[in-house]
């Protein structure tokens, strides 16, 4: 089965790869993995004022996990932390017309969203629990 | 493989995989799992010879070749056979293949038994895979290229090892839930021995995989 072209494309030029320091203030880390292949995917948001500023993604896994974490890191920009929520994998799967062997690539983007965001929520309620 | 009723002719079937009173092949029923359809308890541990040998037996009973003459329902019949029969055979040959079905068959599905995620492993696997990249990049025959070969030879080898240990682990483990079957006790104590089993075996399948990923990354580069 051939890749979409979406999915070439972002697998050519992916989109925000990189990381930001886990400890930097307003950064939420997400990271997940693929127990049935074996991937493993890291993304991360830089939040401000409850609006994503930046996201970015390493993904060491199939060209669809490339894929499905570049354009949520395209997607995560700009969206507050509430929108964020509602990113789907059914989302990620239909812009990137993935076949349905593929489908847990997707899920997998959708599960470091989650992550990210958990962490981050994490981090901001233990400063304003701490001493700021 | 107990089946109620014979499809041609209605009579309570009794024979293992004809009907004994109108000697038509009856279909593998579709409840039963691997084990079950190759006639093996649900174990982790099975002889590869012993399973090779129904594998044989019993595709010569099912083969379609041997069906050509016979009618399209039971053609039909001997070409499903066939095809659970190679999978069951598939996935009960390879040990942890096995497991993970096995662990599939008995947490109803994989997911139930969600452990954390291996964070530190993570971590280890994506700064393993940033000194690739700077390997990869690298000047080919420069120091720089020369020492992070090195490194990164020296890492396969460890991870290697550590391969083997959870394979020796998961062995281990593979006895210890047989010998929790076999004593087929079903108290509180072997519930919760039971389900610590499936955990560990989840949580040593999956790091695995991630292991053998770079393992497999490590060996295409540096090879």
């Amino acid at each position: 089965m051939a890749y979409s072209d979406k999915v070439v494309d972002h697998f050519n030029n992916p989109r925000n790869m990189g990381s930001f320091k886990k400890d930097e203030d307003g950064v939420g880390t997400g990271m997940v993995g693929a127990p049935e292949c074996g991937d493993v995917m890291k993304l991360q948001i830089k939040v401000q004022n409850d609006t994503i500023v930046d996201a970015k993604f390493k993904t060491f896994g199939c060209g669809s996990a490339i894929a499905s974490s570049s354009l949520a890191t395209e997607w995560l920009k700009g969206k507050t932390i509430e929108e964020a929520q509602q990113i789907k994998n059914t989302d990620i799967v239909q812009e990137l017309n993935l076949p349905p062997v593929k489908i847990h690539c997707s899920v997998l983007a959708e599960d470091a969203i989650k992550a990210a965001l958990a962490d981050y929520q994490k981090k901001s309620d233990g400063d304003a629990s701490g001493t700021k | 493989m107990a089946r109620s009723m014979c499809w041609h002719c209605q009579s309570a079937v009794t024979g293992e995989y004809f009907c004994e009173r109108c000697v038509k092949v009856q279909p593998v029923s579709k409840e039963a799992d691997y084990f079950t359809c190759l006639g093996f308890p649900r174990r982790l541990t099975l002889d590869p010879k012993k399973l090779e040998a129904k594998f044989y037996e019993m595709s010569r009973t099912f083969h379609p070749d041997f069906y050509q003459t016979k009618s399209p329902a039971e053609q039909a019949i001997s070409l499903g056979n066939a095809a659970v029969l190679n999978t069951a055979y598939r996935t009960l040959r390879d040990p942890n293949q096995r497991a993970e079905y096995l662990l599939g068959l008995e947490a109803g599905s994989v997911k139930d038994i969600r452990t954390s995620p291996p964070a530190d492993l993570f971590e280890e696997i994506l700064e393993l895979q940033d000194t690739l990249e700077e390997y990869r990049s690298s000047e080919r025959d420069s120091q720089d290229s020369r020492e992070l070969r090195v490194t990164l030879e020296a890492e396969q080898r460890a991870l290697e090892q550590r391969k083997q240990e959870m394979e020796a682990q998961l062995q281990q483990l593979f006895t210890e839930w047989d010998q929790l079957q076999d004593r087929g006790e079903a108290t509180s104590q072997t519930r919760v021995e039971r389900d610590r089993l499936l955990k560990q075996m989840r949580d040593l399948l999956s790091n695995r995989t991630y292991i053998t990923s770079i393992v497999n990354d490590l060996a295409a580069t540096i090879a």
